[in-house]
């Protein structure tokens, strides 16, 4: 029976190792999600706040290390926007906010999702850890174990 | 732990590296075909943005850090060769990990045999 019991525990340490792995695989995912939301946020905020400049205001633009350039703002309504390997579309500036909302709108669905798939997995993790030290303290005390 | 390694048979020895030597293949046979899914998604996206509009849209081709103004046409003939490569790539890939799959299920069984303790007489 303690064989039996052991061989239970040697199956729930390998699970929980899966479990703990499949938990830090999703949240890096959503990790990596919630940059491209801070990044598009700014892209946001950054848009909303030409669309009140005019032709030839001035602007700081920056080039990295808390350092700008002075430049002029050639057209407001003009926003090159990337749609991936490496192809980038001129816009409206009103387009551009859409095709940006919308991205972030996916990018919530997608966190929310993995949200719930990080629930579960820590879920299934805590009920194998209950089982692993229900098992561990009957096997410590050389008790015959219970439904598993 | 190689101390009980060494104990094992020369051949088993050998199997046993040849499995770790084989699980990291497949590690990087997997890394690099999701990298080329990933690259495709990422060309099947624009592609579809860019049938969407028109043909005097004005686009840009990232080169480097550099956009530089490129043509419709020229950019989507780009894109769906790259497309092409990289669905032929993801193929070998394919068959690259299919393969070392099935010589690791061999070798596994393999291993189970050599390592198998000897079921005691009941």
């Amino acid at each position: 029976m303690a064989s039996k019991t052991e061989e239970t525990l040697r199956k729930l340490s390998v699970e929980m190792r899966f479990l703990e792995q499949t938990a830090e695989a999703i949240q890096s995912r959503i990790n990596m999600i919630n940059a491209v939301i801070t990044d598009l946020t700014y892209a946001n905020m950054t848009l909303e706040g030409l669309e009140k400049e005019k032709e030839n205001s001035e602007l700081m633009v920056p080039i990295g290390g808390n350092s700008y350039i002075k430049a002029r703002l050639a057209n407001p309504n003009q926003v090159i926007v990337g749609m991936g390997a490496g192809i980038s579309v001129e816009k409206t500036l009103q387009e551009a906010k859409d095709i940006i909302k919308n991205r972030l709108e996916n990018l919530e669905k997608s966190k929310a999702n993995l949200q719930q798939q990080l629930a579960q997995v820590a879920e299934k993790m805590n009920e194998d850890k209950e089982k692993f030290d229900r098992l561990m303290t009957e096997l410590r005390e050389g008790k015959k174990p219970k439904n598993v | 732990m190689s101390d009980e390694l060494a104990k094992l048979p020369p051949e088993v020895q050998q199997r046993l590296l040849r499995l770790q030597q084989l699980q990291q293949t497949l590690q990087s046979v997997l890394a690099q075909k999701q990298q080329v899914e990933i690259e495709l998604t990422e060309i099947e996206q624009a592609l579809s943005e860019l049938q969407k509009t028109a043909d005097d849209t004005v686009i840009y081709k990232a080169i480097g850090s550099l956009l530089v103004k490129a043509e419709k046409e020229k950019v989507t003939a780009d894109l769906n060769e790259r497309k092409e490569l990289l669905n032929t790539r993801a193929k070998v890939l394919g068959k690259q990990e299919e393969r070392i799959r099935t010589q690791l299920k061999e070798l596994q069984t393999k291993l189970q045999q050599d390592l198998s303790p000897v079921s005691p007489s009941t």
